[in-house]
């Protein structure tokens, strides 16, 4: 039998090799198992073939509705409007005085008509304030009453002061009453009011125009001095990208919203959905290995969410051509024209790489759910998180650029702006950093949803009801050697989210070394507590969880020449990503004071304070607490990037989470193999002794030194000679510590969870209940 | 064909802590044998035979299924049986037929004969009737029968039904009993998990009792009989569950009696 046994095995392919024939049969039924799903259907298909045509005839209607109630404006006191040119012409203004088309609805009132007694004796014996108090009154009383948009008052005094200012240089601010000038009442909280006012003031400016006009030739003066030169725009953009502004920002906005909402409900329904039926059981104890299960749900998934991007992009495009060609009838400005089509199609090209990456993430986090129900919680955040990354291209002035490719799905979306306005020499150039960065997205986000199909507790764990008092005791009683995953996470947000908050409330620069003193300490301090106190409340050995162990005697030594070694890299790396992302001035001005400080303190102090002090407390917190807690459970990978990646985002400034993201890289594969902090905390404390005294040493006219660090205009920077040795030199250090065996976290850690000598503490009390 | 050797599994629970769902248990089935699996609701019954199915993982123990390791060969095992339960359900929007030929294909059958082997399991379960009808629409009883096709399907060496009578009515829990017999005498090995006493006695080849992730004893009804001295097998098996009780609870007042006396000295 186990001979038999061996030779089939033998020539069984390979039980971890995905077959493609599994996957295909997969998809097929998902496939299909969606498309007989009514509410799929009509949120896939339908909504969006029905949602723009309904929507454009909804807004056509909103458009004619609101064109039928033009701007209602008052004027009160026109018999002021003596002198001058003219304002008005009949019951309207002046038509040389606005360029605007659209009519203004205009009631005009004399002064007396609103003190309700014109030419009646009581007028005189009135007092004039009183009288002036009484119709400013009913003016605000009509607009906050929303009877009128905007109402302008021509004061008594108006005509007056204009009479006198006849001449040239007498029409002064300080000489004119604040009773003599024009009064304009508006509402700003409704949005018709506020273009009134915008609209008369521009009618108002004109007018004014006119006045000067006629003064000056009153005064023998040609009015064209005022105008000196004039300008024509001239758009020199390509007709494609003309056309295509607007179209190229919105649709692929429109797009990936839809690939993202087409990816999730499908997400939901093929794993939480499948979980609340039981059939997801049914298909893992069939010879379906679980990462066929994962590519043909993924394929499903990715199909629908594109499905669902090109059916509304399709109909939205339809609909607005149709919709602007009608339009533009009536007559419209260029810069909205009906969007181009043929463009476009690159769009297609992006929706592929995106869908498929929204898939996976929405795949795996559906994972977590036990129900339908409870995936739409889990899916709400991870569309919060990827919602910014849609809209940052979205904001004037974002282009695409070294930076912005870098970002996931901001790099590709700007990319295809890019194509489709045509300027393809651009595209070609970030292809590749585009490229690579969504696929290293791609990849990442497809091992995760993988690996939460091969994670049992995840498909099966947690069907109990919770409670808090319970989950306390289980905290307590629990308690293992080093932190949970859960435990590493929770303990890497707080500390996040408080020095959030600590850099909120710290709102100025302090200027003394004491006030810098404490602003630096707070954030350690910040950082440090809560790995201490999780350490000590919910782990049995502080040592092990905040993994301070003793190395291997050489590896300390070398710790310190590789953080000697790396520096010089480091520097670069800094002022490469300062190229990238300039900091900008007054960020730069506000660090000045910082920086003298700093640079006029005593050289023990700074150390302390910037190196050994930070040091100490992010490697405890991220290279000791947390990585501890995520390399548990096979996650290597896991805790290498995301200590890096929280130790990048506590340092606040984007220029330096950049480079201490990538350092943190480098100290988590170290920590990783050789099972310490110490180490990094050595090469922490170097690296930044020498980032803060790399100043003094250069200016410190030791010849020496001088061999190593110049002093530039720009600062302090090594000899290129010593950049290059010291990256071989830490190379092979790297190396070193790549030789190194992670004794600890491969063995015992991974198994800390079962002790042995564990009792099952409710046993006593079900056996007394039951005795 | 199933060897199951000192088989632990341990998981994380809110309630109970890191919680033992079995504990240490061996049984071996062979072919042409009917294992059945005894105990009251929450024994571990369910999360042995997951770990017969692959779908868990054990924490100890070595398990192997029809000569493969579920630890190294999960999709090797998972080829050579079928697994029928509460929780394998049946998608809604499938009819019998496509279940069945879904899985069918999933095993790697060729079309011709998936379609003969489909045809005989139709009229030997009495389902040509319903061969078109969504899973939405179906009966209890047509579902457990759709989920045995499903899982007779390939023909496998081994069976597996985790309380599979659970909820049939008398009439189809009759027939599922008749077509258990009738694998059996076909020379497979089944192991089929209930916590129905006379299923177990009218059934049942061999019987492990299990309770609180332990087996309390193993062996052929008769076996039982006489080493407990005990006919009615319904006093045989509380007889059992309160010794095991007794004991327990002897062993975990002794611990804290010592406990308290550590605490004294």
């Amino acid at each position: 039998m186990s001979r038999h046994s061996d030779a089939s095995r033998t020539n069984a392919t390979p039980s971890d090799q995905a077959r493609w024939s599994a996957i295909w049969l997969i998809y097929l039924r998902e496939m299909r198992d969606q498309l007989r799903d009514r509410r799929t259907l009509f949120t896939i298909a339908v909504l969006p073939i029905m949602l723009y045509p309904l929507v454009g005839m909804l807004l056509l209607q909103i458009a004619q509705f609101s064109r039928q109630h033009p701007t209602a404006v008052c004027l009160v006191g026109t018999e002021h409007l003596v002198d001058g040119p003219p304002l008005l012409e009949g019951e309207s203004f002046a038509t040389d005085l606005t360029e605007d088309s659209d009519a203004i609805e205009m009631m005009a009132y004399r002064w007396d008509e609103l003190t309700g007694n014109s030419g009646s004796k009581n007028a005189s014996q009135r007092n004039a304030s009183d009288l002036d108090e009484m119709v400013r009154e009913k003016a605000k009383r009509w607009v906050s009453e929303g009877a009128f948009d905007l109402v302008v008052l021509f004061p008594p005094d108006f005509k007056q002061t204009s009479l006198d200012q006849n001449l040239i240089g007498s029409a002064n601010q300080e000489t004119a009453t604040p009773h003599s000038q024009i009064a304009l009442y508006f509402n700003a909280g409704r949005d018709q009011s506020v273009v009134a006012r915008g609209r008369v003031a521009s009618i108002l400016t004109a007018w004014r125009g006119e006045w000067i006009k006629e003064r000056l030739s009153g005064v023998g003066i040609d009015p064209e001095v005022l105008l000196p030169f004039d300008w024509a725009d001239q758009d020199m953009s390509p007709k494609q990208t003309r056309e295509t502004a607007f179209w190229s920002k919105l649709l692929p906005f429109i797009m990936l919203v839809w690939a993202m909402t087409g990816a999730f409900y499908p997400a939901i329904d093929l794993v939480a959905g499948e979980k609340e039926r039981g059939t997801l059981e049914t298909l893992l104890c069939s010879p379906a290995l679980r990462c066929e299960i994962v590519w043909g749900k993924l394929g499903a998934v990715a199909t629908f969410s594109m499905l669902t991007a090109l059916l509304n992009a399709g109909s939205m495009l339809m609909t607005s051509s149709l919709a602007f060609k009608h339009i533009n009838i009536a007559g419209t400005s260029q810069a909205f024209g009906a969007p181009p089509l043929v463009p476009m199609l690159w769009l297609f090209v992006a929706l592929i790489p995106l869908s498929c990456l929204f898939s996976a993430l929405a795949l795996a986090v559906a994972a977590m759910a036990r129900s339908s129900k409870e995936g739409q919680y889990y899916l709400m955040p991870l569309m919060m998180v990827t919602l910014p990354l849609v809209m940052l291209p979205m904001l004037p002035g974002s282009t695409l650029n070294i930076g912005t490719s870098l970002i996931p799905v901001t790099g590709m979306f700007l990319l295809v702006r890019a194509l489709v306005e045509g300027q393809y020499t651009t595209a070609l150039f970030y292809l590749p950093m585009v490229a690579t960065v969504t696929g290293v997205c791609l990849w990442a986000a497809a091992r995760w949803a993988r690996h939460q199909f091969e994670n049992e507790s995840v498909l099966f764990g947690g069907g109990e009801q919770w409670e808090l008092g319970m989950w306390v005791r289980h905290l307590w009683r629990d308690r293992q050697q080093a932190a949970t995953p859960a435990q590493a996470y929770a303990c890497g947000a707080f500390i996040l989210v408080t020095l959030f908050f600590a850099r909120l409330s710290v709102a100025i620069t302090p200027t003394d070394f004491a006030g810098i003193a404490k602003m630096i300490m707070l954030p350690q301090v910040l950082i440090v507590f809560p790995p201490l106190l999780m350490a000590t409340m919910f782990t049995t050995s502080i040592r092990e969880s905040l993994r301070i162990r003793m190395t291997h005697w050489t590896v300390l030594p070398l710790a310190v020449l590789f953080g000697v070694t790396l520096h010089p890299t480091y520097v670069m790396l800094s002022k490469f990503i300062n190229h990238l992302y300039p900091v900008s001035a007054e960020a730069a001005e506000a660090m000045k004071p910082f920086a003298e400080q700093i640079g006029s303190a005593s050289w023990t102090s700074v150390v302390l304070l910037m190196a050994v002090l930070p040091a100490f407390c992010e490697e405890l917190a991220f290279r000791g607490f947390i990585f501890g807690g995520l390399v548990r459970e096979r996650g290597k990978l896991r805790a290498v990037a995301i200590t890096a990646l929280m130790f990048g985002i506590s340092h606040g400034v984007l220029q330096q989470s950049i480079a201490a993201s990538l350092m943190g890289i480098v100290l988590g594969w170290i920590t990783l193999r050789t099972g310490s902090i110490l180490p990094c905390v050595l090469i922490h404390v170097t690296n930044n002794s020498l980032s803060v005294s790399l100043d003094r040493i250069a200016s410190s006219g030791w010849e020496g030194a001088q061999m190593f660090v110049t002093q530039t205009e720009l600062g302090p920077s090594y000899q290129p000679f010593w950049t290059l040795i010291s990256m071989g030199v830490a190379t092979t250090c790297l190396l070193y510590f790549g030789t190194m065996t992670p004794a600890i976290d491969e063995s015992d850690a991974e198994i800390i969870a079962d002790h042995q000598d564990y009792v099952d503490p409710t046993k006593s009390l079900i056996a007394a209940n039951g005795v | 064909m199933i060897h199951v050797q000192q088989l632990t599994k341990r998981y994380e629970d809110l309630q109970r802590g890191r919680f033992t769902a079995v504990d240490g248990i061996s049984f071996t089935a062979k072919r042409g044998e009917i294992f059945g699996l005894l105990g009251p609701n929450g024994a571990g019954k369910t999360t042995v035979l997951r770990i017969l199915s692959t779908v868990l993982e054990p924490s100890e123990g070595i398990v192997t299924v029809a000569g493969y390791d579920v630890v190294r060969d999960p999709a090797e095992v998972r080829r050579s049986i079928g697994f029928v339960s509460n929780n394998t359900a049946i998608y809604d929007r499938m009819t019998a037929w496509e279940m069945v030929e879904y899985f069918g294909r999933l095993h790697g059958m060729r079309r011709d004969e998936l379609r003969d082997r489909m045809e005989e399991l139709f009229s030997q379960l009495r389902m040509d009737d319903f061969r078109d009808v969504p899973g939405g629409k179906m009966s209890t009883g047509m579902k457990q029968k759709v989920s045995i096709a499903r899982a007779m399907i390939h023909d496998p060496p081994v069976l597996i039904f985790d309380e599979a009578t659970l909820g049939l009515d008398v009439l189809v829990a009759r027939n599922l009993l008749a077509v258990i017999r009738s694998l059996r005498d076909a020379g497979k090995c089944l192991i089929f998990s209930t916590h129905i006493m006379s299923e177990v006695e009218r059934l049942c080849d061999k019987i492990a009792i299990m309770y609180r992730g332990k087996i309390l004893d193993t062996g052929t009804l008769d076996e039982l009989r006489q080493r407990h001295q005990e006919d009615d097998f319904e006093e045989l098996f509380f007889g059992l569950l309160s010794q095991h009780e007794r004991e327990n609870g002897r062993v975990s007042d002794t611990a804290v009696e010592r406990c308290e006396g550590d605490v004294l000295a």
